[in-house]
């Protein structure tokens, strides 16, 4: 059927025809590119809609173009793709929604947004991308398309973050293309299928094979901000606050730790990746990773570094939850993915909020916040207990998954990096409750210039999206075992990726 | 049924959030006292086990009443409704009683889904929301105390959540019998109930917590930890001898010290709180005899329940009792209601807390020496100590000058609770062997500990013996000394530490965030000093 080849260009084109569009347009048609950006959205989330049927009664959606011979584009909607396809596409139309209330009379808005398709459109190709060379052309346009994004406000301080992150990426850009052509000069054409293809090489490539691994996780581990390759993620943090949202939810953070799964599933094996003895070391990182993240973040004054600090630690645990051979690790990783997105999301939203209504930046003007904005409060401190991994919000489920996942791989040390980091995060994030809830408020905010009016604490806009998100992760956490939750989504995928497994 | 256990829960979670609504304020606060009313129903019509399995929540939801659940459910949602009552006379014009019974609200609900939840992870979502939510209730008052007392009790609760967590996944992913998961469970729920060095919240938490809130805090959360162990410890399955001498010497420290700590307070909760540790010394005791001998589980586990019954009980209506005695003095009658569990807990004779030591006691007769021998002497070294704190509380209360008469908001829930303390003793009185109890020996065993403590009390009071004074909180002290000490080796350090935590006051430093957070920037200075590279923003706060 055609529609089967198609359906994946579709989805990736649906916000790239709008993004390009609204590159050309004039600043003051707003309504025009508020209908394109929205229309974008909707027409994703229905073809994924589509595609959701489709991959769940294991039907295939492959897209092929030979760009030179043994080199294709491949574009393969599976259960993985699908998975952070979804959370993209849903919180695209989240973020995009906030934007144009955060912006609104902001400058350079037609950029902003062309550049916002654009990096959503790269991060669905991450996501969809068939094989190891696709995912490098994908994942190289969105640090060229997040770029902008980041000095979006053209300062100093912005301009400065931009050239750090452009460093940091395109090297980590350099180290993928560097072992994605020795991996094609190894093994010919690596396609991402469940299982890995490359346990099918002779034995005396195991060394090689080491090495490519590590380059391969380096190249990506940028993005994944894994110690020591995450110094321009606190420093990005200049950018807008819906930008920073969706960058430390799903598009560049989230596309590093896609491509850690990618690259121990499905193009090593996860069962080869352990006889190569490739996931212990992966393991530590992941938890010297988590530890530090959550150190750093503890000294944090300014909200949004505590909260890209904790996105350090955050992301680590998906790449942990990689690193733990048996399915209920998978499950715990992958399904943190959805999670971790969700609520982050959810806590950036309202970093912004605090920031555009009340010119609140740091944590130590947050006393008595939650009389004043009551429901951006109660949506923060969801998203900061779940962080923390307290039931029934999303991040317990991630985090009984991964301690069960770590005893069922024999690697109980585990379960203590667990335990510290949710110390930890509570040590970070407790505190800012306690300024909220039940400090007395300031005579006078920072600088405020939103009131309150009738009833709303600040405008719909800006309120809605993070309400949404929040009560999004304690939905997925509270009925995490009903049908079509993130977790039966991430138990579906490690079903597929397991071949020989018996427990 | 399953209705009645579904509103269990959803009636306090749907008044919480309509009491948070400025809205709905006004009918939902009028109404919040009522919400235990369906547990209360659920516990007295559950006459044979039920269930209620919600397969899509959570990792698979199993609710339920079980034999042990039911009591648990009885007694705790019983305490909730005299709270609940009790703090609409306490709060009658307190500006912030709305965000008060929010937390009331949330705790309740934990509390009563921990009763219900008879799987792992549903029980420790409610623990969780049960732990959390009371923080609410500890620092209402907003004082220096409460805030202290918060800080204390925050960051106990997170560490015990952490131990849970991790004992709950160790025995589910490795084996329940595993001596992880064993000291990770036992450590875990110990800090609600209060084992040595994880106590030290109680008596600061209970002193500055709102009546209402320390009668729900000492009757039935701590409750909570209790019914933690009786779920998911390997009792009677398994023999661990090590981990379980090692309990009950816990149980016998914590019998004798609570005591004899409790009689060097001034406060009444944290006299109390004091007297709560030694009476959850047994329960360490009797919990460390079923891990050492398996065998005698069964036994053990109908006596320990019953003991808490009558110690919730008899520990929420001692706390309403204060809190009319704080407001309206010390009349006639409001003596009288103090004095009745307070003999409970004594174990005097024909009350609940004579049964409930006497049925532990036969319980426990079976364990190997050197316990056989030892256990007599402690529960008698218990009962003189509860019968002496309790004469301490008395006499301090008696001080108190009277005025006027106590509201019917606020004696008619006391009496409600007063009302469970005598009713446990009707209820067991059916099940326990009178011609036991009746014996002249028995009798003569639970008189003398009040005798004699009513003596030493009186010689005390003529001879105008003083209690050495032990600060609330015991050890706590020296810990936050230690903490402050290392924060004021750099005074400047210090100030800049207070103000990167948020802590207006820098000298009094509690276990918390900011200390710890000094001291780990002070391994960053020490580093850097030896030339180790440390990123800059750890140096500069």
């Amino acid at each position: 059927m055609i529609a089967d080849t198609w359906l994946p260009v579709a989805v990736v084109l649906s916000s790239l025809v709008p993004g390009l569009f609204i590159f050309f347009l004039a600043e003051s048609r707003v309504r025009l590119r508020t209908t394109l950006n929205l229309a974008g959205a909707f027409v994703k989330l229905a073809l994924i809609g589509v595609m959701l049927w489709g991959v769940l009664r294991e039907h295939a959606y492959v897209f092929t173009h030979t760009v030179l011979p043994g080199v294709e584009l491949v574009f393969k909607a599976d259960a993985l793709a699908m998975l952070f396809v979804t959370l993209s596409a849903a919180l695209w139309l989240f973020t995009t929604v906030y934007a144009i209330g955060y912006l609104e009379g902001a400058p350079n808005r037609s950029r902003f947004f062309g550049f916002f398709s654009l990096c959503v459109t790269a991060t669905v190709g991450v996501a969809m991308a068939g094989n190891l060379f696709t995912f490098f052309v994908f994942y190289e346009l969105l640090t060229l398309a997040t770029y902008p994004l980041v000095v979006h406000r053209g300062t100093e301080k912005a301009l400065r973050a931009g050239h750090i992150y452009l460093a940091y990426t395109l090297g980590g850009g350099a180290l993928l293309l560097i072992s994605t052509v020795w991996l094609y000069g190894l093994a010919g054409q690596v396609d991402f299928a469940p299982g890995g293809t490359l346990s099918a090489l002779p034995p005396a490539m195991a060394g090689q094979l080491q090495i490519i691994f590590l380059l391969l996780i380096a190249g990506v581990g940028v993005k994944a901000a894994l110690v020591p390759l995450h110094g321009w993620l606190p420093l990005a943090m200049v950018a807008p606050a819906p930008v920073s949202a969706l960058l430390h939810a799903v598009a560049v953070v989230k596309a590093g730790a896609f491509g850690i799964v990618r690259i121990v599933y499905e193009v090593y094996g996860i069962e080869f990746a352990q006889s190569l003895a490739l996931l212990l070391p992966l393991a530590i990182v992941a938890s010297i990773t988590i530890i530090w993240g959550s150190l750093r973040a503890l000294f944090q004054d300014d909200l949004k570094k505590r909260l890209a600090y904790s996105t350090v630690s955050q992301v680590s645990y998906i790449v942990l939850g990689v690193a733990l051979f048996g399915p209920v690790g998978t499950i715990g990783g992958i399904v943190h993915l959805v999670h971790q997105g969700i609520m982050k999301i959810t806590l950036f939203f309202c970093a912004g909020n605090y920031a555009e209504t009340l010119g609140i930046h740091k944590v130590s003007e947050m006393d008595g916040v939650g009389r004043r904005m009551p429901w951006t409060t109660l949506a923060f401190t969801i998203g900061a207990f779940g962080m923390i991994g307290v039931p029934p919000l999303a991040g317990f489920i991630s985090k009984w998954y991964l301690g069960l996942g770590a005893l069922e791989a024999g690697m109980p040390w585990v379960l203590a990096v667990l335990a510290v980091s949710s110390l930890l995060n509570a040590a970070y994030f407790l505190p800012i409750l306690h300024r909220a809830w039940f400090r007395a408020p300031p005579a006078t905010w920072p600088d405020e210039h939103i009131p309150a009016r009738r009833g709303w604490e600040t405008v719909p806009l800006l309120l809605l999206p993070p309400l949404a998100t929040a009560a999004v992760s304690l939905l997925a956490g509270l009925f995490a075992a009903s049908a079509f939750s993130p977790l039966d989504w991430a138990t579906l995928i490690a079903d597929r990726e397991y071949l020989q497994w018996t427990p | 049924m399953d209705a009645l256990i579904v509103a269990s829960l959803a009636l306090p979670l749907l008044l919480a959030l309509l009491v948070a609504q400025p809205r709905s304020r006004a009918v939902a606060l009028s109404l919040a006292p009522w919400a235990p009313l369906p547990a209360l129903a659920l516990a007295l019509a559950a006459r044979e086990p039920l269930g209620l399995d919600l397969p899509d929540v959570l990792t698979g939801l199993q609710l339920g009443v079980d034999d042990s659940g039911r009591v648990f459910l009885l007694f705790t949602s019983l305490i909730w409704l005299a709270a609940g009552g009790f703090a609409r006379g306490w709060f009658a014009d307190d500006p912030r009683r709305a965000r008060f019974m929010v937390f009331f609200l949330l705790t309740q609900a934990g509390n009563l889904g921990a009763c219900l939840a008879l799987d792992a992870a549903g029980f420790y979502a409610f623990y969780a929301l049960m732990s959390f939510a009371a923080y609410g209730l500890v620092a209402h008052d907003g004082d220096t105390a409460a805030r202290r007392a918060g800080r204390v009790y925050l960051v106990l609760a997170v560490a015990g959540e952490m131990l849970i967590l991790s004992g709950l996944l160790l025995a589910l992913g490795l084996a329940p019998d595993h001596p992880w998961a064993v000291a990770c469970l036992v450590l875990g729920f110990g800090v609600k109930v209060g084992l040595p060095l994880l106590h030290v919240s109680l008596p600061l938490a209970y002193a500055a917590a709102p009546i209402p809130a320390a009668a729900v805090l000492a009757g039935a959360m701590i409750k909570a930890g209790v019914l933690g162990w009786l779920r998911f410890l390997p009792l009677g399955a398994a023999a661990l001898p090590d981990s379980g001498q090692l309990l009950m010497a816990t149980g016998a420290l914590m019998i004798v010290g609570g005591s004899v700590i409790g009689l060097a307070q001034r406060q009444p909760g944290a006299i109390l709180a004091y007297s709560s540790v030694a009476q959850m010394g047994h329960f360490a005791l009797g919990v460390g005899a079923g891990l050492t001998a398996p065998a005698l589980w069964p036994p053990i586990a109908a006596a320990l329940v019953v003991y808490a019954a009558h110690h919730a009980l008899a520990k929420a209506a001692l706390f309403l009792g204060v809190g009319v005695v704080a407001r309206h003095g010390a009349s006639r009658a409001h003596l009288a209601g103090l004095t009745l569990p307070a003999l409970a807990l004594a174990g005097a004779p024909f009350t609940s807390g004579m049964l409930a030591k006497l049925g532990l006691k036969s319980a426990l007769a079976g364990l190997p020496a050197p316990w056989a021998d030892a256990l007599p002497l402690l529960l008698v070294a218990g009962a003189l100590g509860s019968a002496l704190l309790m004469a301490r509380l008395l006499v301090q209360a008696r001080e108190t000058p009277v005025v006027g008469d106590a509201p019917t908001a606020l004696w008619a829930p006391w009496l409600l609770a007063l009302a469970g303390v005598a009713g446990l003793t009707a209820g067991l009185a059916p099940f326990a062997s009178w011609s036991a109890t009746l014996q002249p020996g028995a009798l003569l065993a639970a008189l003398w500990p009040v005798f004699a403590a009513l003596a030493l009390t009186l010689a005390a009071l003529k001879l105008r013996l003083g209690a050495p004074r032990i600060p609330a909180g015991d050890l706590l002290v020296p810990i936050e000394r230690l903490l402050a000490a290392i924060v004021r080796l750099h005074p400047p350090r210090a100030a800049r530490a207070a103000r990167v935590a948020g802590t207006r006051d820098p000298s009094p430093a509690a276990p918390g965030i900011a200390p710890a957070r000094v001291a780990l920037r002070r391994c960053a200075v020490v580093g850097a000093a030896r030339g180790f590279r440390v990123p800059a923003d750890i140096l500069r706060p």
